[in-house]
């Protein structure tokens, strides 16, 4: 996601990573419970994992998050008005990519003559499921994290 | 459901159905092509923003929503 935020930024798409909640509190990354914390978090998710898009943090009641869906990982890409034009219930970089590539067509065949208005579509999409690399992610978090996520999922 | 239980239900101490499963709600999330909510946000360094104010910034914005997991 961090390079597709690079590759398109000359192109007028802005991207960010919104600080939510954490998903799997373990010893190490515990459920929130200030502000102060979630700011503490959001700040390591930087300086950890490199993520180089701007991070915002949602209130602490995860207001914004809650919103569109709470899903723990999902993407969406809204318009400069407000709208949104695409929505996935977890966040898959083709997928996002093959959306961006998409809008950005759009002006130039309105620029060739095109009539174009908008519809909604449904689609299913893939993404790889790295369960090594989930699991990192987990042990990162703590063994409680992993433990109940093995006792949920298996 | 008091402003306390709501910040203890949403940043839930344990990853077990109960408590995660009532917040996967994108079957009613907001419709692709109508105007979606607004909602105040911080940057890292504390100061407020507004999400529609992150969003007028360019033509279209990615937003990932995530934790460390």
């Amino acid at each position: 996601m961090n390079a597709i935020a690079d590759r398109y930024a000359a192109q007028s798409v802005g991207s960010i990573f919104l600080y939510t909640h954490e998903a799997h509190p373990g010893e190490n990354y515990p459920h929130l419970t200030s502000m102060a914390q979630k700011f503490r978090h959001a700040h390591a998710l930087h300086d950890l994992l490199q993520v180089a898009r701007p991070i915002l943090v949602d209130s602490l009641d995860g207001a914004c998050h809650r919103a569109y869906g709470s899903m723990p990982n999902m993407s969406w890409i809204f318009t400069q008005t407000g709208l949104p034009v695409y929505k996935a219930d977890w966040t898959d970089a083709r997928s996002v990519e093959s959306a961006v590539e998409y809008l950005l067509n759009i002006s130039e065949r309105r620029r060739t003559g095109e009539k174009l208005v908008p519809f909604r579509v449904e689609r299913l999409d893939f993404r790889n499921q790295d369960r090594l690399t989930f699991y990192k992610g987990l042990e990162r978090n703590g063994p409680k994290a992993v433990k109940e996520f093995r006792e949920a999922f298996g | 459901m008091t402003d306390a239980e709501l910040l203890a239900r949403y940043n839930y101490d344990e990853f077990v159905p109960a408590k995660f499963e009532p917040w996967m709600n994108f079957d009613s999330s907001p419709t692709l092509g109508k105007p979606a909510p607004d909602f105040p946000l911080w940057h890292l360094d504390g100061s407020e923003t507004r999400l529609g104010e992150i969003l007028s910034r360019h033509t279209y914005t990615i937003v990932e929503f995530g934790s460390f997991t």
